[in-house]
């Protein structure tokens, strides 16, 4: 497994995504700049008003002959503020335009690199992970990514901007008021260091019992039909509840462990704003400081107040964002399997001689495959049996290169096949598979997958090569029939007659059937392996079967055991060799006798 | 939203203690802009610096009643959110315990797994912003505007006007975006189905050599997902600095009107700040309902989806009563039965009839779909039968406690599930009371011991999740195991031997033949050799019972027998028999 991608690594990776989008990111980012300078000017604009107001006040209160409110001065402060409020909203509209414009384009972009680094990845790293975990990496820690983009990005910048725009502000209506006030940013930073560290516990624990949670439910749900025969209904429930209940506590001391910290830090915040309107009152007195000063003050504190108390929720943000960049980076580094070969070969020309020699395979360390040696003539059918784990899916896993032998060496008419391109040689193949694949869409689709260039016509043909072409007349909708996401409206018998006809259609120089009709009766099975045997005149197949009965009239059987081949004949053969075929073969009647 | 309604009722106590923390926080909020005017207007004024630290004192301890109260505050809605979650999931879950297998296949288990525990999830976040933020906002908006109209009535006039408009904003803006939000969520939906697609065909994928199509498909959806994101993110990050714009132009409308009146002589500059601020509050406010606004619709589609769950109704009825049955003779009847699965318009099993008595074997042979599973799934009332009926001991399995009915039963799936725990929980999971000898002894005939033994810890073995740490073959012999410590009357075994290999599936049949003498035994097949000593054979096609009777006379009798057996057997041994 790779190392993880360090966080500036994280940032360099990133940079390049954003690369194509960067001017649209820059501007918005330089429209916060604007936004935040005018929110920072505002309140002391206001404040002019407010203090000429008050200065007229006091002279109209006084008495003094000819005092009124000098319109002049308030209307053209009232037009400069109207200016800064318009030019406030269109700086904030701008950026939400733009960058939400660059970072969906982004996370587009990042999106579209996953799915074809998934393409490109080697069939082994998906082998060892489970399909969630990659799965989660491409929707989840995305979605984290452009949710931290979107909001938290522009919140850091802006709370980072707004405490020294205030700042700044600040100092410059009274110093000593400002020292003051500034007690907030330790004081509210050592509260939330404090919660912090005690809140992230929490979450962990949530996160944990999330977890749990989630395990018992899938175990009570797939395990459904055991619970109602075995009367457990009632067991099942206290388990949960055990499990639900734990889930509630650690979910309540996490929220309100972390809903703390935002009170406290306010707390703060206004015993400070009550020392600085006492300061501040006392300096008005004095006359060092103008009423509208002190309004603006006030403002300016309640202003800091909502960055600082956002700042564990934001680090958080920023942490969960970090750790989902890792992961996603991580896997757009991962080693993409080769795809050029040396040696280009004309489809055509190929007959389907395909040789073993001298294999050896593991998918660990150690070796499963020691030695295998075998040859199969072109249009021959193999038929390889053994018991599980025996290598017989392996040696499919190695024919298509989903992974490569580590010693000797597997030719298809002589041709090493490391020296082929991977997709000419993946040309060559078929596959059906007892794990079924079909994906949500109609069945005509998921046929035609096997070819895209098929006419509709040779998709019928293939229907009905596989026999399922009357299975799909009596569906609603016939081939336009929907195959749901489960792919549970079909059954497991017609699913692998819909894969057969797949691989049918794609018309292949050899054809490997791994357990493919395992799920089909055998009546069915034989009806299908002589259409099959039609299909594949003279084309080289390999049947992967347990049922014995089956695969009599193989050209060649071989039979696996721990890796490697220890017979192989035909069914006759075999059977007078009285070996471990042989006891294969009659285990199956052995009630019998 | 009845759904968390419904569950608030049970918390009444707390929530009450959420509105009067509410209170606590606009206290802070709008008492200290109050208490700062009182200072500029009197002590500023008149210079008292006395009168000036006694409102430095009350502002202090505002602001400590205030923190205590959103302390509360938080308190509540984390109490309240996750208790009321904690009860709808339970309420979720009970309700899946008694659905039936039709409502189950219905939903699936995955969508039903989302539902318990994300989409509750969902209500909970929504359920603690919504506490905190739309209590707050119609608190801090009426005590804020109370203190406007008080502070001045012309003043107020204007602030009013804008009301209308926020409003009418809010529920424009919640109207756009709440289908864009459901198309988005329904794009994104596609996405992970494609990825897992992906995934999960790899091979085949590759195989086909289709990445590129692969590609240009997951990008089309790509691309509608970006579109719908756009959309989305614009209109929620625009609707926030326009209601900010709105409140603004409104200031600055104060501004002129209180600057004629202070003209006139009639307010004082004091309350015109403290105006200001109050109006500068009641805009948070209005900011933070915005937000509850565009959360509701995701929430809302989480409720949904858990009420339809909870307003499912169990096709199966169970009917409590005890009755008379004949313990003496076990036997099981189907007398005419027939039935169709709820969406299916065509009948799956058409007019069954046949009879089992203690100590008999049947077996039930067919094509894929010709009906044997749906056979047997009716048996412990998975589905019930539209007409005819089934009788266990001679008394219709309807009108047993299911309880009772499911108790007679030992049922081995096609496709085994167990739990974690130890191996030896797993087996006692058919009879709680098992002795240790039982468990034994029905894992020996289970042809489990050996390969139970052979674990480092035997019988102590744990299992995981999903069972990965054992073979299909050993998921099954344990099953069997679990089925066989019941002691049951009747063992139903669906495609159960099918992970066997041939020498196992033979040795382990031998067995059950001596264990269950007392009972009676249904076998669902695919393998004629696994079947060929059955007492009766029934041979299902399309639904209907084309043959039945002994292996022998169904050779001769029953052609598509006869099809499947040659399929199956070489010559020689059909003649063997």
């Amino acid at each position: 497994m790779n190392k993880k991608t360090s966080p500036k690594e994280c940032i360099g990776q990133l940079f390049h995504y954003v690369k194509p989008y960067r001017f649209k990111l820059i501007f918005a980012l330089a429209m916060v700049v604007v936004s935040n300078l005018t929110l920072a000017i505002n309140p002391t604009i206001e404040g002019r008003i407010t203090t000429q107001l008050a200065k007229d006040a006091t002279e109209i209160i006084a008495g003094v002959t000819g005092a009124h409110v000098h319109f002049g001065i308030v209307f053209h402060i009232m037009a400069l503020l109207g200016t800064m409020y318009v030019i406030k909203t269109a700086s904030q509209l701008l950026t939400a335009f733009f960058l939400t414009d660059a970072i969906q384009q982004t996370m587009h972009d990042m999106r579209n690199a996953l799915q074809m680094k998934i393409q490109k990845l080697p069939v082994k790293y998906f082998d060892n992970r489970p399909v969630g975990d990659v799965l989660s990496c491409v929707t989840n820690d995305v979605d984290t990514l452009s949710n931290a983009l979107q909001q938290t990005l522009t919140k850091v910048f802006d709370a980072i901007l707004t405490v020294i725009f205030v700042l700044i502000m600040m100092f410059r209506i009274n110093w000593v008021m400002t020292i003051v006030a500034m007690i907030i940013i330790p004081l509210a930073i050592a509260i939330t260091r404090a919660f912090v560290n005690r809140s992230q516990k929490l979450f962990d624990n949530q996160q944990k019992m999330v977890g749990e949670m989630n395990g018992t439910i899938t175990e009570l749900y797939t395990g459904f039909r055991e619970i109602q025969l075995f009367n457990k209904q009632e067991d099942s429930i206290d388990k949960f509840i055990e499990v639900n209940n734990n889930m509630c506590e650690a979910a309540f001391k996490a929220q309100f462990m972390s809903s703390l910290i935002s009170p406290c830090v306010s707390l703060v915040t206004y015993i400070t704003i009550g020392i600085v309107s006492v300061i501040g009152c006392i300096l008005v007195i004095g006359g060092t400081v103008s009423i509208g000063g002190l309004q603006a003050f006030v403002r300016y504190i309640w202003a800091i107040n909502n960055p600082l108390s956002q700042v564990s929720q934001l680090s958080a943000q920023v942490q969960a964002a970090f750790s989902a960049m890792g992961r996603i980076f991580t896997l757009l580094n991962e080693q993409e399997e080769e795809q050029e070969g040396s040696v280009q070969i004309d489809e055509e020309q190929i007959e389907g001689r395909v040789t073993f020699e001298h294999v050896q395979f593991g998918y660990h360390d150690d070796l499963l495959m020691k030695d295998v040696n075998f040859e199969v003539k072109p249009g021959q059918m193999v038929a390889i049996v053994g018991p599980t784990g025996a290598g017989k899916t392996t040696l499919m896993n190695l024919l298509l290169r989903f992974y490569d032998v580590k010693g000797g060496s597997i030719k298809i008419d002589g041709i090493d096949i490391r020296e082929m391109n991977r997709e000419d040689l993946r040309k060559l193949f078929s596959l059906v598979l007892q794990d079924t694949w079909l994906f949500k869409g109609s069945i005509y689709d998921n046929i035609h997958y096997g070819r895209l260039n098929a006419r509709k016509d040779e998709v019928i043909d293939a229907a009905k090569m596989a026999n399922v072409h009357h299975f799909i007349r009596t569906l609603t909708k016939g081939y336009d029939f929907p195959i749901n996401e489960e792919a549970n409206n079909i059954s497991q018998g017609e699913k692998q007659l819909l894969t057969i006809a797949r691989a049918i259609l794609k018309n292949p120089h050899i054809l490997i059937l791994d357990e493919a009709t395992s799920s089909v009766d055998t009546r069915l099975e034989r009806m299908l392996q002589d259409a099959m045997k039609k299909v594949m005149e003279g084309r080289t197949s390999f049947v992967i079967a347990h049922r014995l009965s089956t695969i009599k009239n193989a050209d060649l059987i071989l039979v696996l055991k721990d890796g490697d081949i220890i017979e192989q004949g035909t069914h006759e053969s075999l059977l007078a060799k009285k070996g471990a075929y042989e006891a294969l073969y009659n285990s199956q009647f052995a009630n019998s006798n | 939203m009845k759904l968390i309604l419904k569950h608030l009722k049970n918390y009444k106590a707390l929530l009450l203690l959420n509105v009067i923390s509410v209170f606590g926080f606009a206290l802070v909020e709008l008492g200290i802009p109050t208490v700062i005017a009182v200072m500029i207007d009197k002590g500023v004024v008149t210079g008292d610096k006395g009168y000036l630290f006694r409102m430095g004192g009350i502002i202090a301890i505002i602001s400590v009643l205030g923190a205590g109260g959103t302390i509360l505050l938080g308190y509540c809605c984390a109490r309240i959110s996750t208790l009321v979650t904690r009860d709808i999931r339970l309420e979720a879950f009970k309700k899946v315990q008694s659905l039936s297998h039709a409502e189950m296949n219905q939903l699936g288990v995955s969508s039903l797994i989302t539902r318990t525990n994300n989409d509750a999830y969902q209500i909970m976040m929504f359920l603690n912003t919504i506490l905190k933020m739309a209590l707050l906002t119609p608190v801090m908006i009426i005590s804020s505007y109370i203190l406007i109209i008080q502070t001045s009535l012309s003043l107020s006039f204007i602030v009013l006007a804008t009301v209308p408009l926020v409003v009418g904003g809010v529920i424009i803006a919640a109207k756009i975006s709440s289908p864009i939000s459901e198309k988005q969520q329904m794009s994104l939906d596609s996405i992970n189905r494609i990825f897992r697609e992906n995934l999960t065909g790899i091979r085949v994928i590759r195989s086909c050599n289709n990445n590129e199509y692969e590609t240009s498909r997951f990008d089309t959806e790509n691309k509608f997902f970006m579109k719908q994101s756009k959309k989305l993110f614009c209109l929620m990050s625009t609707t926030e600095p326009i209601f900010f714009l709105l409140m603004n132009m409104a200031a600055i409308a104060i501004y002129y009107v209180s600057a004629k009146m202070i003209d006139a002589n009639t307010i004082q500059v004091g309350r015109v700040v403290a105006f200001m601020d109050y109006l500068f509050h009641a805009m948070l406010s209005v900011m933070l309902f915005c937000m509850v606004f565009m959360m509701y619709p995701r929430a809302n589609v989480s409720a949904k989806r858990i009420m339809e769950v909870l307003n499912m109704e169990s096709s199966i009825q169970n009917s409590p009563q005890v009755i008379e049955e004949n313990k003496k003779e076990s036997s099981i009847v189907f007398d005419d039965v027939t039935f169709a699965y709820p969406d299916g318009e065509e009948a799956v099993l058409k007019h069954i009839s046949f009879e089992a008595k203690k100590g008999e074997t049947v077996a039930f042979i067919g094509s894929t779909g010709s009906g044997k599973s749906t056979l047997i799934n009716l048996i412990p009332r998975f589905y019930d039968v539209n007409a005819g009926a089934i009788l266990i001991n001679g008394v219709n399995i309807k009108e047993y406690d299911i309880e009772i009915l499911r108790n007679k039963i030992g049922f081995v799936s096609q496709k085994a599930t167990l739990f974690r725990g130890t191996i030896e929980e797993n087996i006692r999971f058919g009879k709680e009371d098992a002795t240790m000898e039982e468990i034994i002894h029905a894992a020996k005939v289970a042809q489990a011991y050996d390969f139970i033994m052979e674990k480092p810890e035997g019988f102590k073995e744990m299992i995981v999740e999903g069972a990965t740490n054992l073979s299909g073959g050993q998921k099954q012999r344990l099953s069997i195991a679990r089925a066989l410590v019941r002691k049951p009357e009747i063992y139903i075994y669906d495609d159960s031997f099918s992970a066997l290999d041939f020498k196992t599936d033979a040795t382990l049949r031998r067995q059950l033949k001596k264990e269950v003498k007392d009972s009676i035994m249904l076998i669902v097949a695919q393998r004629v050799s696994t079947i060929m000593d059955a007492t009766q054979i029934i041979v299902l096609d399309e639904g209907k019972v084309v043959g039945k009777g002994t292996h022998k006379e169904l050779l001769q009798s029953c052609p598509i027998y006869y099809q499947i057996a040659a399929s199956q057997l070489s010559e020689e041994e059909m003649q063997h028999e």
